[in-house]
């Protein structure tokens, strides 16, 4: 029984979604490359959503370039974690990553709220209120468009970036055999701090265009970290294209059960989802790369 | 199988004698009177809202050490202390049946629960663990306040005290705790605690040695939760209200991090961990006022202008960079540190002229 | 040798500790005059924390600076000294251990506050057994005062967890605020009375046509018990109200565009919103702004506070609001009290006050004219002046026009007035303001309306 209602829960499903491959793909990235598990990805959102908001009140700029300046921001925040703490626990016992990743976790929802507080704030875009029908009682919002859009632009930037150039071959070579290609000349270090601030960069962006679509404060940071994961783990480690598809169809399957069942379980839900792919495959669906 | 039992069992006797003739042994025993003597000088409240919790954690802490020992990071172990919670409080509650008992029938449930989960985790590495321990965690706080009808979750409910509040109840609690770590300490120090360090230490060749990782990660786990489950059946009893707040996330980390802090894989190191950060807990907000009646009424308000409570998110943002701190430059925790300015200290005086 | 160091230790440290407890001997209150220490628990954290503690500092100040409290026995009067009891997020272990603090170690001669319900019932048991009078401004569940062998329970059975079987120390707890009781019947009142015929009016419906209601909740015991409360009280009094809809979501939800999604599918006439102030504040934007949900919102009465309406922005425009405090509506305001508090808070604090807040001025002059009433800081003598409590209305209204405490099965509750507000856009402010359009009259002040209640621009109603 397709219904408008339900149109409309699937077109917001592929925006979520479309956030969740940015995040996602932003971890893919520092995976694939660096072997890190970083928990604290979320929080990144949730500064770039800060970030963007402090640049659009304070400065009044456009929400869209706040977009790129929450994106520049994020990844010079990135290069210092990855500079003072992560450089220093990489490697060695893989629970060391995850405690840091924790740390850091509280480090920066707590920095969050002595900076700007407890409250709920939202973006204020120019496209706001605007609506494109689609007929049949359903529309969609010219931010969801430009958001979906946004994301497009991005991946298609990542995936020339990786293909065509320098820095992204050797982020492929070290993600394939980080040995080998040390052994090639690549600069190992140059390509970790690189990777960490594109990682970053991408956190920030969804950050930013959560922001705004969606009201935020300083805890919206922890559970699409893990749905971050989730859709790795279900797309494929170091799988970009599973990373998209994977994404999409987290957003898309959360909101309809959210549809059906009520919001309650989607959390619960998501998790199950996840727990059953990881005891049937514990490398995840299309496996790991690289491992 | 009982060969190999009887082994251990002895080998076990043997450290057991040997301990008690070290150094450590005294060290222990005085740790144990000045634990059980100083909260008789103490008032009421530090003893129950200050001595107890700590205690509580501690045990709780030290099941998560446990299980992280045997490279199992749990990122879910609040699901534990919620379950032990709510079914040791429920069944004193509304069965009449004897809150001990009760604190005992929620540890085992813990433990049965425990083990599924784990059955679900043996295969998985670190991070997926975490994740995985998180989600369960999410989907029983979620089960728990669906089923408020039998929960009654949402709103919570008051529990039974046992014994007075106070000294009896720290007195009873201690005594739980000095039992419940003991035994996880016998367990480490067995032949089956070195499986799980080997376990930890590289799978792949504790695999190759013949160590079936798979069962070893299953004891660890139904350990785990079962003494999780403990603290969390007392940890009901002591605040004297239950409420689905117990299965908070925070709740999760707070053993992570008194482990780790405290001196991950030994068996002081959770105790330690435990003391400090209850500490921080209960004394480090007042600081917000302490300064603010020095520095003036309104403390560190002005450099946060946009907070009217300033405290609390210090605490938490010290915590998080604490934890980072330890882990990046004194990774075995704070556990050696104090046993390396103990010697120090006691071995200059030795210093021969 | 290592032996001797640690004894050395073991006997320092418990000097130290017998010397601090016996500091600690040395604290305990004295029969000569001292400031009259208050406690206020709030979760300094959260909006309506920070609320209360301002609304509770310009009390004391007020108080202490009009000369303070005269207290008989001393043949003096004495400041207020208020001591802040910070519940950081007010789960039962958070809320419990400041509370013990306070009452054990700082000696605290009286509790003001409370916010949520499972940590004021939690908390509260501490005042119950040291026979502290507590002044619950917060805990929308009625059984923070029926919990006891009074009011015959208020409905707990034998057995039920939740009794309290103190009943003196049970009398030491008062409630001076609304429950989720009297919310809902002025809400669906307001419906009945005022929103059914205006619609039928409009639209031609026949008078058979139920209101078609949704509801849309957070899933705690406040939402939970506000939707069970509303479908009770129509069922109860045979209103001609249907629920078409029913929908609740976690407490961290952020986003609600699917639940409104499925409510639009219903097609009600309003939708009645069980949630703080920032969700209910994106509830009512997304319902319009993204879903399309053109409909009229009503918000309960704790979103009455200034981020309420900043949040809200234009989408407030023609929305409802329940409400027993309206900063909003004025000047010229219903009652003088509310504009000269307004005032003197907007000079103290730079802004505009909230609901929470006002509960807790109010009872800080309760409890000073209780304790003048019964000339000593004695607790059980200031128990019985505040239950007999007689203070004309304050901030919040009651049915009498005076405040008093119930010692019936509505045991000590207030009955309090509650209004439906219409918020207005104003384009000075550039914000919207309130005006009240139910009911017509209060008790104690009169006319109560100020305008009469609009359907919104856009609006659609349920069909058929």
């Amino acid at each position: 029984m397709i219904t408008s209602g339900l149109i409309g829960a699937l077109l917001w499903g592929v925006v979520i979604g479309c956030i969740y491959i940015l995040l996602a793909t932003g971890l893919n990235i520092i995976f694939g490359v660096m072997k890190l598990v970083n928990f604290a990805h979320g929080q990144l959102l949730m500064i770039g959503a800060y970030i963007a908001f402090t640049v659009t009140t304070a400065l009044g700029l456009n929400a869209y370039i706040a977009v790129l300046v929450a994106m520049g921001t994020v990844a010079l925040i990135g290069v210092g974690l990855e500079r003072f703490t992560f450089r220093r626990v990489l490697g060695a016992d893989k629970l060391n990553e995850i405690f840091v990743s924790l740390g850091l976790i509280y480090v920066f929802e707590n920095a969050a709220v002595l900076l700007w507080g407890n409250t709920t704030y939202q973006i204020s875009s120019p496209l706001q209120g605007l609506q494109l029908s689609l007929g049949q009682d359903v529309a969609i919002s010219y931010d969801m468009l430009s958001a979906i859009l946004i994301v497009i632009v991005i991946l298609v930037a990542l995936f020339l970036l990786l293909k065509k150039t320098k820095i992204g071959l050797a982020m492929r070579a070290t993600s394939q055999k980080s040995n080998a290609s040390m052994l090639m000349g690549v600069n190992i270090e140059k390509v970790y701090i690189f990777t960490f601030a594109l990682g970053a960069a991408l956190a920030g962006a969804a950050g930013a265009l959560y922001g705004i679509l969606l009201p935020f404060n300083p805890a919206i940071g922890a559970l699409p970290t893990i749905k971050a994961f989730a859709i790795i783990i279900i797309g494929g480690l170091g799988s970009i294209p599973g990373a998209v598809i994977g994404g999409l169809l987290y957003g898309i399957a959360e909101n309809t059960a959210v549809y059906f069942l009520g919001a309650t379980w989607q959390d619960a839900i998501a998790f199950a989802l996840l727990i059953i792919v990881l005891v049937i495959r514990p490398t995840g669906i299309l496996g790991e790369k690289g491992e | 199988m009982s060969r190999t039992f009887k082994n251990s069992l002895g080998s076990i006797k043997r450290e057991v004698v040997n301990f008690s003739r070290s150094q450590k042994f005294y060290f222990l025993i005085a740790a144990i009177a000045f634990a059980a003597i100083l909260p008789i000088f103490l008032t009421t409240y530090v003893v129950s809202e200050v001595l107890t919790p700590m205690i509580i954690f501690a045990i709780y802490a030290s099941s998560w050490n446990l299980l992280a020992s045997s490279g199992q990071g749990s990122l879910g172990h609040a699901a534990f202390l919620g379950i032990g919670s709510f079914v040791s409080a429920l069944l004193a509650i509304k069965s009449g049946v004897p809150p001990i008992i009760g604190l005992f029938l929620g540890s085992l449930l813990s433990a049965a629960i425990g083990f599924l989960i784990g059955l679900t985790c043996v295969r998985l590495k670190a991070w997926f663990l975490a994740m995985v321990t998180f989600g369960f965690s999410v989907i029983i706080v979620t089960i728990f306040t669906e089923l408020d009808d039998f929960t009654s979750a949402v709103l919570g409910f008051p529990t039974p005290l046992i014994v007075g509040r106070g000294l009896p109840f720290y007195y009873m609690t201690f005594a739980i705790a000095v039992i419940s770590i003991f035994t996880m300490y016998l367990v480490m120090k067995s032949k089956i605690g070195l499986a799980f360090k080997a376990i930890h230490q590289n799978e792949l060749e504790a695999k190759m040695v013949g160590i079936n990782t798979a069962k070893y990660r299953l004891i660890a786990f139904v350990i785990s939760t079962f003494f999780a489950g403990l603290a969390g059946g007392l940890f009901a009893y002591s605040i004297g209200y239950i409420d689905h707040s117990v299965f908070d996330p925070y709740y999760s980390f707070l053993p992570l991090m008194m482990a780790v802090i405290g001196g991950l894989g030994t068996i002081e190191g959770p105790i330690i961990g435990s003391a400090i950060i209850v500490t921080i807990d209960k004394y480090l907000p007042r600081i917000d006022l302490i300064l603010g009646s020095l520095i003036g009424r309104e403390g560190l308000i002005p450099l946060f202008p946009a907070v009217s409570s300033v405290g609390p998110p210090l605490r938490m943002l010290g915590l998080g960079v604490f934890l980072i701190v330890v882990v990046i430059f004194a990774p075995k925790g704070v556990a050696p540190l104090i046993k390396k300015a103990y010697n120090y200290l006691s071995s200059s005086e030795e210093k021969p002229k | 040798m290592q032996k001797k160091l640690i004894i050395v230790i073991a006997i320092a440290i418990v000097a130290v500790a017998g010397i601090v407890a016996g500091w600690q001997l040395t604290q305990l209150p004295s029969a000569e005059a001292r400031p009259i220490k208050i406690g206020l628990v709030a979760g300094y954290q959260l909006a309506e924390g920070q609320d209360m503690d301002r609304a509770a500092k310009l009390a004391v100040k007020e108080i202490n600076d009009a000369g303070g409290v005269y207290v008989d026995e001393w043949h003096t009067s004495v400041e207020i000294e208020l001591v802040p009891i910070d519940t950081e997020n007010d789960s039962p272990d958070n809320s419990r251990g400041p509370v013990t603090q306070a009452v054990e170690e700082e000696q605290v001669d009286l509790l003001i506050g409370g916010y949520t319900s499972s940590g004021t019932l939690t908390n509260q048991k501490v005042a119950i057994d040291n026979r502290v009078p507590y002044i619950i401004t917060g805990a929308s569940s009625s059984l923070v005062t029926r919990r006891g062998p009074q009011a015959n329970y208020g409905g707990l059975p034998e057995g039920d967890p939740l009794r309290v079987d103190d009943a003196e120390g049970m009398s030491y707890m008062f409630h001076y605020c609304t429950t989720t009781a009297d919310y809902s019947t002025t809400v669906v009142k307001f419906f009945n009375d005022t929103m059914k015929p205006l619609l039928d009016s409009t639209y031609g419906f026949d008078d058979s046509r139920n209101l078609r209601l949704a509801i849309l909740y957070r899933n705690d015991a406040f939402g939970k018990g506000v939707a069970a409360d509303s479908k009770s009280i129509i069922e109860t009094n045979n209103l001609p109200i249907d629920i078409v809809a029913e929908r609740n979501y976690p407490t961290d939800a952020i986003s609600f565009q699917t639940d409104l999604t499925a409510i639009k599918q219903a097609k009600p006439d309003a939708v009645y919103v069980v949630d703080f102030i920032a969700n209910t504040a994106e509830i009512i934007k997304e319902g319009q702004r993204d879903v399309g949900l053109n409909t009229v919102y009503i918000a309960v009465e704790c979103c009455e506070d200034p981020q309420f309406y900043t949040l809200l922005g234009e989408y407030g425009a023609s929305q409802l609001l329940e409400s027993k405090f309206a900063p909003y509506a004025g000047p010229p305001y219903y009652v003088d009290a509310i504009g000269t508090y307004v005032t003197n808070y907007q000079q103290a604090n730079d802004k505009l006050p909230g609901m929470m807040g006002a509960d807790t001025y109010d009872a800080f002059y309760i409890a000073k004219n209780a304790i003048e009433r019964a000339g000593t800081v004695d607790k059980a003598a200031v128990r019985d002046a505040i239950e007999s409590c007689s203070l004309d209305q304050m901030l919040v209204l009651t049915e009498t026009g005076k405040i008093q405490f119930s010692v019936g099965t509505d045991y000590h509750e207030i009955a309090p007035v509650t209004f439906i507000e219409q918020l207005v856009w104003n384009a000075d402010a550039q914000e919207c303001r309130s005006v009240i359009v139910y009911p017509a009259t209060a008790p104690g002040v009169g006319n109560l309306k100020q305008a009469d209640f609009v359907l919104p621009e856009g609006y659609v109603p349920g069909s058929p």
